[in-house]
């Protein structure tokens, strides 16, 4: 048997449904976002809650459905690495182009 | 692979390790480094996305977000399915396990047909290519290797169908490689998480 | 959980191979050592093919005005030689020792993923091949996905040189694009070099793992050798680099074959992305280039001066953060490409920084001389080689730091002068130490000093002929990548010294050649520990044993194979054990006779099969608007995943009821 045994039970399948439908009112909640921001100005708000939103269906993906939470945390480092890893080098990258800081 | 697993209660005394199987920790390395892959393509759709090219049609002009958003609830639904499967197979329910690794293959494929669907609504209606422009050229090519990853992922779970149905049932062997197709197909699955607020959302007109 | 599934034998294709001799065992291995011997060789070829490549544009440039080669051959044979000593020889010869190596100094029998290990090899192997067959396949005709684009080569006049990819090793856009280099000779450069970064990025999943799970009982990490740190660090870098080369390889060619914009400027493309994307990969690639041979030579200066290494848990950090930092640093590569003055100032800054970590690194290579009884061993010569090569590299990559500076430097010999310094100097220095110290492994037997020696000096002085001038000629104005120069420039004279010397290094390496091969079998039986070494691979006999470890070691410390020959006294000086030898004789003799038969992973054919497919897909890709070209991309496509199916359906080990090399026991390997 595999060393899951040992570690912290498994979530059951309710728990896995309800995690669903909390993703699922979430991304309706985005998509309802998306259109009340055209009908109202949400002055610049919009972007950074659909981003929080979104990252916070990344997280519960990874933590319950990849199963991170209850895995050794070795295995968050990894991933978080190359998750920072990437925000970072791109975020240079993008921000270069964009906001005109590196490249003229 | 269908491997020997040696585990760290089997082995502990026999060598030092991290104690978490072999296969498992090689599959959360290969997707730690896939943020570096599907990164550089969302940087090259953002480093353009933004952008006119003349007359030509840009992706943000042409998204039809209802469309995209009833794709996303059905590939998220698929992770669902996908955590379904792995979990009747640990309680030992192989006919769940089959039911459940089909319908994530199925909703995978519901997916990638809207994905086809999509493309073709781009290409042929809104005439908006490949090659019209580096915004649409980077809209393609990300959103075309999302696929592609997809793609590989239902095979992946058709075969898993193929020999748990042949064989009566996955063994434990197998069963490990379910856990390691049921990674994959989450992180396919946050990916698009991302390209659809990033994207999408975001980038709409 | 069900009962175990019986496994339909019907389902295979092929029955299991199961040589252990002979041509077919080496196509079917999924041993590391047979597999780091096969990587070595075809390097090692490829490193002639690559010095070959530098004669010839060292001829060119001998003299001024030379035409010897052709501006179109020239600017092949720059790029060739560069794809080819870095993607053909010093990665993959630094994989062979690290497949080699690594289950040996953690104490294991093989790595976590033999098969894939194979197919990493095989995926290497096919990939050199498929660049250098563009000699046979590749053209010069208008350009794939640009209609009425002339090029600009007329297709009558191609040699077979000039055929070569000539975008040089860094292929910058759109230079590289279609509209300026048409035909197909980058089409072989970029998809070649994404099937080598495939095998590479495999390679580092399997190291990784194998280091986490799979050391000997008592190997804490901290009690692992600096070489397999490295190894480590490598894997690391390689696992988050080469995505980002992989995305940009797509990109470059999806430009070339498919008409994307990505980098065409008429389009609204921009080829500062190219530059951003392959320097983000490019720059922890060079460290990947050199922390392999820096783990050798913390391995070889330690025996060689018969004291610990100094500061050995700061060589493991300073290695950790030379890769961190070296992921901050990629737009140094492009000071001279229109950066603003806040990046140039923070890129420039932060590759100062390198230097610490690099710094601390020496100080303890010297540290650990010093105070030794040092044996001038040919090892120990290239290892203290690459101390002082390295640092007069370093020194003048420090000097690039400085952007205004580096605006001078760049594209100039001086630039040249650097890489040359730190990865000839350096990594080759340090990878020759390490083929002379674990020669005895391999072979059982030793190479012959006073060749050694022969070979180090005329190498020496060889290397420093060639490149140290290029210093001065940089900074004289000599210019990068240019087939020929004016004698009004007076670049004439030095230019003949650093061709001078670059013959001269090719007589060393002939001298090695030659030794190497005669000493494999003819040299000195070699025993068990020839050079009084520190660490675990030298506690089984040579040459190892295919099982590697007749029982699974436990180790209590670092150096802990010196600390079964030696203690200390009671000022901490190394005194030999009375029982010593007798442990010695006892490793050779229990090393030979397992009390216990060992079972090892079964030979196999899908690695090899499924690294056939590859190459047919990418000459597909370059074909892909006639039928054939389709029909490859669909033949490369079945096969790889057809091979992947039969693959995930083949257990490593087959159930052993007198079948496989040995009879049933523990297995080991996972």
């Amino acid at each position: 048997m595999t060393d899951e045994a040992h570690h912290a039970p498994h979530p059951t399948t309710g728990q896995y449904v309800k995690i669903a439908i909390l993703l699922a009112i979430v991304t309706a909640f985005e998509v309802a976002l998306f259109y009340l921001d055209d009908a109202v100005d949400m002055g610049g708000w919009d972007g950074p809650l659909l981003i929080a939103l979104s990252f916070f269906k990344f997280v519960v993906v990874i933590g319950w459905f990849m199963h991170l939470r209850f895995e050794k945390p070795v295995l968050t480092r990894f991933f978080a690495g190359g998750f920072l890893l990437a925000l970072s080098l791109y975020g240079i990258v993008v921000g270069s182009f964009l906001v005109g800081l590196i490249t003229r | 692979m269908a491997e020997t697993v040696a585990t760290a209660d089997t082995h502990a005394a026999d060598h030092e390790s991290f104690g978490i199987d072999n296969r498992k920790l090689g599959m959360w390395l290969f997707l730690s480094s896939e943020f570096l892959f599907f990164g550089a393509l969302i940087t090259n759709y953002l480093v353009y996305g933004g952008d006119t090219f003349g007359a030509t049609v840009v992706p943000r002009e042409v998204y039809d977000i209802p469309f995209t958003s009833v794709s996303s609830f059905v590939l998220l639904m698929s992770s669902l399915t996908m955590v379904l499967a792995h979990h009747a197979l640990t309680t030992g329910d192989q006919n769940g396990t089959r039911t459940w690794l089909l319908a994530t293959a199925m909703l995978g494929s519901i997916f990638l047909g809207g994905q086809v669907f999509e493309f073709y609504e781009f290409i042929n209606v809104q005439g908006m290519t490949l090659t019209t422009n580096p915004a649409s050229s980077a809209f393609f090519m990300l959103t075309g290797f999302h696929g592609a990853h997809v793609a590989i992922g239902v095979i992946m779970l058709l075969s898993l169908f193929g020999m748990a149905k042949r064989q009566g049932g996955l063994s434990q062997q197998h069963g490990m490689n379910l856990e390691l197709v049921g990674l994959y197909w989450h992180f396919v699955d946050i990916i698009w998480i991302v390209i659809f607020t990033v994207v999408y959302l975001l980038g709409a007109v | 959980m069900t009962a175990t599934a019986e496994r339909s034998t019907t389902m295979t294709i092929f029955r299991r191979p199961e040589s252990t001799e002979g041509f077919w065992s080496w196509v079917t291995t999924v041993d590391h050592k047979k597999i780091g011997i096969m990587y070595g060789y075809a390097a090692f070829i490829f490193f002639i093919v690559g010095g070959l490549e530098a004669l010839l544009l060292r001829i060119q440039l001998a003299g001024p005005n030379g035409d010897f080669l052709t501006a179109a051959e020239y600017n092949a044979m720059f790029s060739t030689h560069g794809l080819t000593m870095i993607f053909l020889f010093v990665m993959p010869i630094s994989a062979a020792f690290m497949n080699y190596l690594l289950p040996l100094m953690i104490g294991a029998r093989d790595v976590a993923f033999p098969r894939l290990n194979a197919m990493s090899f095989w995926l290497f192997f096919f990939g050199a091949l498929f660049i250098y067959s563009v000699i046979f396949f590749g053209d010069v005709t208008p350009p794939l996905g640009v209609e009425g684009v002339p090029g600009n080569i007329d297709p009558s006049q191609q040699t077979l040189l000039g055929g070569l990819p000539d975008g040089g090793w860094f292929l910058y856009q759109p230079n590289a694009g279609p509209s300026f280099s048409p035909g197909t000779a980058v089409d072989f450069a970029l998809l070649g070099l994404q099937i080598l970064g495939i095998a590479s990025l495999v390679s580092a999943v399997n190291f990784l793992t194998t280091i986490f799970n799979m050391r000997a009982k008592g190997m804490r990490l901290l009690r692992m050798p600096v070489f397999i740190w490295m190894t480590m660090v490598v894997a690391f870098l390689l696992l988050f680099s080469l995505p980002i080369i992989a995305v940009a390889l797509f990109m470059g060619t999806f430009d070339r074959a498919f008409g994307t914009l990505f980098f065409q400027a008429a389009g609204g493309g921009d080829p500062i992305l190219w530059q951003h994307l392959f320097w983000l990969f490019g720059h922890p690639e060079v460290y990947i280039l050199i922390l392999p041979a820096m783990g050798i030579v913390s391995e070889v200066l330690p025996v060689f001066s018969r004291k610990p290494l100094f500061g050995y848990a700061a060589i493991v950090f300073a290695g950790g953060g030379i890769a961190f930092l070296g992921f901050g640093v990629w737009a140094h590569h492009m000071f001279s490409s229109a950066l603003t003055p806040v990046a140039q100032a923070a890129f420039g800054l932060s590759t100062m920084t390198i230097a610490i970590p690099t710094g601390i690194k020496i100080f303890n290579w010297l540290g650990t001389m010093w105070g030794g009884r040092i044996r001038f061993t040919t090892p120990m010569l290239f290892a203290v080689g690459f101390v002082a090569m390295f640092v007069i590299g370093g020194l003048s990559g420090v000097t690039h730091s400085i952007v205004p500076s580096d605006w001078q430097q760049t594209d100039t010999y001086y630039i040249v002068a650097h890489f040359h310094y730190v990865l000839f100097g350096g990594s080759i220095f340090g990878l020759f130490a390490g083929l002379y110290y674990w020669f005895p492994k391999l072979t059982g037997r030793m190479m012959n000093e006073a060749l050694g020696k022969t070979h180090f000096w005329i190498q020496f002085v060889g290397f420093n002929l060639t490149f140290a001038p290029m210093h001065w000629l940089g900074l004289q104005g000599m210019v990068r990548r240019t087939w020929r120069y004016a004698p009004e420039t007076n670049f004439g004279p030095w230019n003949l010294a650093v061709t001078i010397g670059a013959f001269t290094i090719a007589v060393g390496i002939l001298v090695f050649m030659f030794n190497w091969s005669w000493s494999k079998r003819k040299g000195p039986n070699s025993g068990l520990d020839p050079w009084d070494a520190r660490t675990i691979e030298w506690s089984i006999p040579n040459p190892t044993p295919h099982y590697n470890y007749a029982e699974n070691p436990t180790v209590t410390s670092l150096d802990h194979f010196w600390h079964m020959k030696y203690t200390e006294d009671s000022e901490g000086r190394a005194v030999r054990r009375d029982d010593a030898d007798d442990t010695i004789a006892r490793l050779e003799h229990d090393g030979r006779n397992p009390s216990s038969p060992i079972h090892l992973p079964n030979p196999s054919y899908f690695p090899i099969l499924m690294a056939s497919g590859v190459p047919l897909i990418a000459y597909g890709i370059i074909y892909h608007r006639g039928v054939a070209g389709k029909l490859l991309i669909l033949i490369g496509a079945v096969i790889s995943i057809g091979s992947l199916l039969g693959w995930g359906m083949e257990p490593l080990e087959e159930p052993h009821d007198g079948g496989g090399e040995h009879e049933p026991a523990m297995a080991e390997a996972h």
